[in-house]
């Protein structure tokens, strides 16, 4: 189970760190053909094999990534301790009300969340239907990344729900 | 105020306060607002990708992540304290004036002022108490004062999300700052000029000056890195946000080829830890446009601003009464926080005040960083305290000082807006 829970982890987060790494590629590649492609020079020496209109997908991929990499990041990679939060109040009050902070507050995550969920698919079924501007898919595909948020958090947070109650708060969040 | 705005409110600040990530407090909330006003609970995912799939200038956050953590990587943080310590460790207070200036250049490669006190920082810590030649919470305390000027100075993230709220040019912003993020150098090493003398502080062996050109060349393709991101948006050859890809490009190439220090393993990190902090921060940002819908769908801004201009307010008292505002706030809040959540509340008084925007953001971004080091509540405090385990009350004690100075500066920017104005207007800002 622990080798499984770790592999996991590993594969999730080089999943994130790919596609940083994409996006910081993507940007240098639409800097070098603003510049490259398109020159006398380039197009003496290669014709007109690339064209820079080939390439006007790559703002929209960054911004593709970039939220995938904010829900994915979300839903596997990012710890409970790397979230900003507001904690003066929390590490004022005793351990037994602490607990109870963290309890409550992973249930109301868990019930906002996936109540959430099927108005949200309301809300964004009609995006089945509209294309992206220059990417060869439609845009729920690329949205659909915020359900696997609502789906991911809660069961994050039952599970630390279940931690909380039975052994009492993780060790991350003691300071 | 409407009952379900009343609710948002409550429920907000009551998960908040319960030790709920913010992000995940403010989604909550704001599906409760939603439910309660019959908007639609379906809206918020709706504005959350809408607004973070549609603002172009926020890709240059995740960069500049990238480009820090390559710079922090590696062996440059050592290579800048050999040169700022060749460059002003022998005047009165040597490490104190090393300690400013290490932030100063560092801060034109992090943007982050925790990444700055949490890493040059830690290490001028060590150096300064070693022979218990500074008192340690004075260290601590000069560190923390001195991490505060690195949003200030370009690339700075603050800036971009300043940008992101309030539609200025994120360009003239970082110009704007640097004037500024200089002035706070200053301030701060005269503070250290005057306690040092008061207290008898050491000075560095002065380093031989035959050996300033090796010194400054170990350094040097460091230092170049503020300037090429800023040449590159001055000189029109990338938006801001593609310069923050170039600096993050330059990082990269000085740090795998030139100081040959970049192993897969280490690069592998930089873009994993890159993605968790940019994830961590994009949530927020996320919930943060949320919740500005909702505050404008009640049309707060414009409240405030009809307020503020019935009362017949003069825009030099309006900008000292939201800097106390901002400075009380930043004892509770975090400074991201604060810049999309409570900044765009006082963008329309502006307009109608006729306080420019440019200037107005740097102030407020000012404002911001030194509410991380007021007590009792300032990240910098905290962060300084869990890597140095130097006690927060011998920080809190010494920290009064560099505020007051670092508070003066700031009084200097809102007094003369054209300190802050002067080097975007004479690279064509009309404003």
């Amino acid at each position: 189970m622990k080798t499984i829970s770790n592999l996991f982890s590993r594969v999730t987060e080089s999943v994130a760190a790919l596609m940083m790494a994409a996006m910081f590629a993507t940007f240098i590649i639409q800097i070098i053909v603003r510049y490259v492609v398109g020159a006398e020079w380039f197009t003496a020496l290669l014709g007109h094999s690339l064209d820079p209109s080939y390439f006007g997908w790559t703002l929209e991929f960054c911004l593709a990534l970039w939220v995938w990499i904010v829900f994915w990041g979300n839903s596997f990679v990012v710890r409970e301790s790397d979230h900003v939060r507001f904690d003066i109040l929390f590490f004022l009050v005793s351990p037994k009300v602490q607990r109870i902070f963290a309890f409550v507050g992973a249930l109301v995550v868990i019930g906002a969340m996936l109540y959430s969920i099927e108005p949200t698919y309301a809300k964004m079924k009609i995006l089945r239907l509209k294309s992206s501007a220059t990417l060869p898919v439609k845009m729920l595909p690329i949205y659909s990344i915020y359900f696997l948020f609502l789906v991911v958090v809660p069961i994050r947070y039952a599970w630390r729900a279940y931690v909380v109650a039975r052994k009492g708060l993780p060790e991350e969040t003691i300071q | 105020m409407s009952f379900e705005l009343g609710m948002m409110l409550l429920a907000l600040f009551g998960l908040a306060g319960m030790g709920l990530p913010i992000a995940y407090a403010i989604l909550c909330a704001a599906l409760l607002y939603l439910e309660l006003s019959g908007r639609g609970v379906g809206l918020a995912g709706k504005l959350l990708m809408d607004g973070l799939y549609q603002s172009f200038v926020l890709l240059a956050v995740p960069l500049f992540i990238v480009a820090a953590n390559i710079m922090n990587a590696g062996s440059i943080a050592d290579r800048l304290l050999k040169f700022c310590i060749a460059l002003v460790g022998r005047f009165k207070g040597g490490m104190g004036h090393v300690n400013v200036v290490a932030s100063l250049i560092f801060s034109g490669m992090s943007g982050s002022a925790v990444a700055d006190a949490a890493g040059i920082g830690k290490i001028i810590i060590e150096m300064m108490t070693k022979d218990g030649r500074f008192g340690r919470g004075y260290a601590a305390a000069i560190t923390a004062a001195s991490a505060t000027i690195g949003p200030i100075i370009p690339p700075s993230i603050p800036m971009v999300l300043y940008a992101l709220v309030s539609n200025t040019s994120i360009g003239y912003l970082f110009f704007a700052g640097i004037v500024p993020g200089l002035l706070m150098g200053v301030v701060l090493m005269a503070m250290n000029v005057y306690i040092s003398h008061k207290r008898g502080y050491a000075t560095e062996a002065p380093v031989p000056l035959r050996d300033m050109p090796r010194t400054t060349a170990r350094a040097f393709p460091a230092l170049m890195m503020p300037v090429i991101l800023l040449s590159g948006i001055y000189l029109g050859y990338t938006t801001p946000t593609e310069a923050a890809a170039v600096a993050a490009l330059y990082a990269l190439v000085v740090a795998a080829f030139i100081y040959r220090e970049l192993t897969w393993r280490s690069l592998y990190a930089v873009f994993a830890d890159a993605a968790r902090s940019s994830a961590s921060v994009g949530i927020v940002i996320g919930g943060a446009l949320i919740l500005n819908y909702i505050v404008s769908d009640q049309k707060i801004p414009e409240m405030v601003a009809r307020a503020m201009v019935g009362l017949d307010v003069s825009p030099l008292v309006f900008l000292l009464m939201v800097n106390l505002i901002i400075l009380a706030l930043g004892c509770l809040l975090d400074a991201s926080t604060i810049i999309l959540v409570i900044i765009p509340l006082f963008i329309p008084t502006c307009r109608e005040l006729g306080i420019d925007l440019v200037h107005f953001g740097v102030v407020a971004v000012v404002n911001c960083m030194i509410g991380l080091i007021t007590p009792p509540y300032g990240i910098l405090l905290f962060v300084i305290n869990a890597v140095t385990g130097i006690p927060l009350a011998e920080i809190i004690k010494e920290i009064w000082a560099f505020l007051v100075a670092l508070v003066l500066a700031l009084l200097a920017m809102i007094l003369f807006p054209d300190m802050v104005l002067f080097l975007p207007r004479l690279l064509g800002y009309q404003g």
